[in-house]
């Protein structure tokens, strides 16, 4: 039970991480960034497209956990 | 910047990079106490820093070509499966934990730090600081060897007393990439505190700085990739960008084969020596100096 909430909980993370890469590429968001006038910020976004993968990962580690 | 000073960058910063002694206090120290003209800041520079990085990915990705190809099919199984099976699985993983607050805090600590402390005087003082952590880092070893391996009569017995790289915990990894982040203040080596954070964590010397290395080569690679899009749509002289790029993998490659074989049995002692020294004969020219 533990492990399926702890793998649902990274699976909020990673979408609310897509939603954070996503608004940085759009150059929607402009906290802690060199350039606030830029278009896109890529950087931004890459990592946290790596965050949202890791966070999914971890989902996976968490679930099988459970079912083990 | 003359072909001259682009090799001789080259290769002080692909030595440097891998040794712990911090490549980018020594790449903002060098250039000011020899009074060379270029600015660091100029936008010309960024992608030679950028070519330079490359090179020294290369050179890692070269010397743990093996380990590598383990390290990536580990990881994708690993992340499919669920489950940790296999030492290189794990290692994989540990990367993983490693490198994603070091990525955070690079991206969004770069700038800031960069900006707040690149004069050549900060990097002297951070050169010293650099230096204390490593003899710090040292002190608290020997500490541990006297508890660990207390009857150990050669370095090497004392040695095997410590961990692998695979066996650490992913705490201790995370701990350890987030030292990297340090590294963003010009005179703190990067590969100095991920070091001393793996003996700290209780690995032997030189896996400590088979971690650390491991550690360095997606971050190195990654900053490297990002800028590329910057380096192709600037007019820089890219052949000789690109010379002192093969000089930078060069000296990088041999700094690792040097390094792998040293810390055997060597300590960290020397290099934390010779920063507090050269900080503090640096520090004393530019205060000094007219």
């Amino acid at each position: 039970m533990r492990g399926n909430s702890l793998a649902v909980g990274f699976v909020v993370l990673a979408v609310v991480f897509v939603l954070l890469a996503g608004l940085y590429y759009e150059g929607v968001l402009q906290i802690f960034v060199t350039d606030p006038h830029a278009k896109h910020h890529t950087t931004h976004a890459i990592l946290f497209s790596v965050l949202a993968i890791a966070s999914l990962i971890a989902a996976n580690f968490a679930r099988s956990k459970r079912t083990a | 910047m003359t072909l001259a000073q682009a090799l001789f960058m080259g290769l002080l910063q692909g030595a440097t990079e891998l040794f712990p002694v911090s490549s980018l206090g020594h790449a903002v120290l060098i250039p000011s106490l020899l009074h060379w003209s270029f600015k660091q800041s100029d936008p010309s520079f960024v992608p030679f820093l950028v070519l330079l990085h490359l090179g020294t990915a290369g050179a890692l990705l070269v010397v743990y070509r093996t380990q590598w190809v383990e390290i990536i099919k580990g990881f994708f199984t690993a992340a499919v499966r669920g489950r940790i099976e296999k030492p290189s699985e794990r290692l994989a993983m540990l990367l993983l934990v490693g490198t994603i607050p070091a990525g955070i805090l690079g991206v969004f600590l770069e700038h800031q730090l960069k900006s707040l402390f690149a004069s050549p005087k900060a990097a002297a003082i951070f050169l010293i600081v650099n230096g204390l952590l490593m003899l710090g880092f040292e002190a608290l070893r020997r500490r541990a060897e006297a508890r660990v391996a207390p009857a150990a009569k050669t370095r090497v017995e004392q040695e095997d007393s410590f961990a692998s790289a695979e066996q650490i915990s992913f705490k201790a990894a995370a701990l350890v990439g987030a030292c990297q982040a340090l590294a963003l203040l010009p005179g703190i080596s990067r590969s100095g505190v991920t070091i001393g954070g793996g003996l700290v964590a209780g690995l032997r010397h030189q896996e400590a700085a088979r971690f650390s290395f491991l550690l360095a080569t997606p971050i190195i690679a990654a900053a490297g990739v990002l800028e590329i899009p910057q380096l192709l749509s600037s007019t820089v002289p890219l052949a000789e960008y690109a010379a002192a790029a093969v000089l930078a993998g060069v000296a990088a490659y041999l700094s690792a084969r040097f390094l792998l074989r040293y810390f055997r049995s060597g300590r960290l002692d020397p290099y934390g020596w010779y920063c507090a020294a050269a900080g503090a004969i640096s520090l004393a020219l530019l205060t000094f100096r007219p």
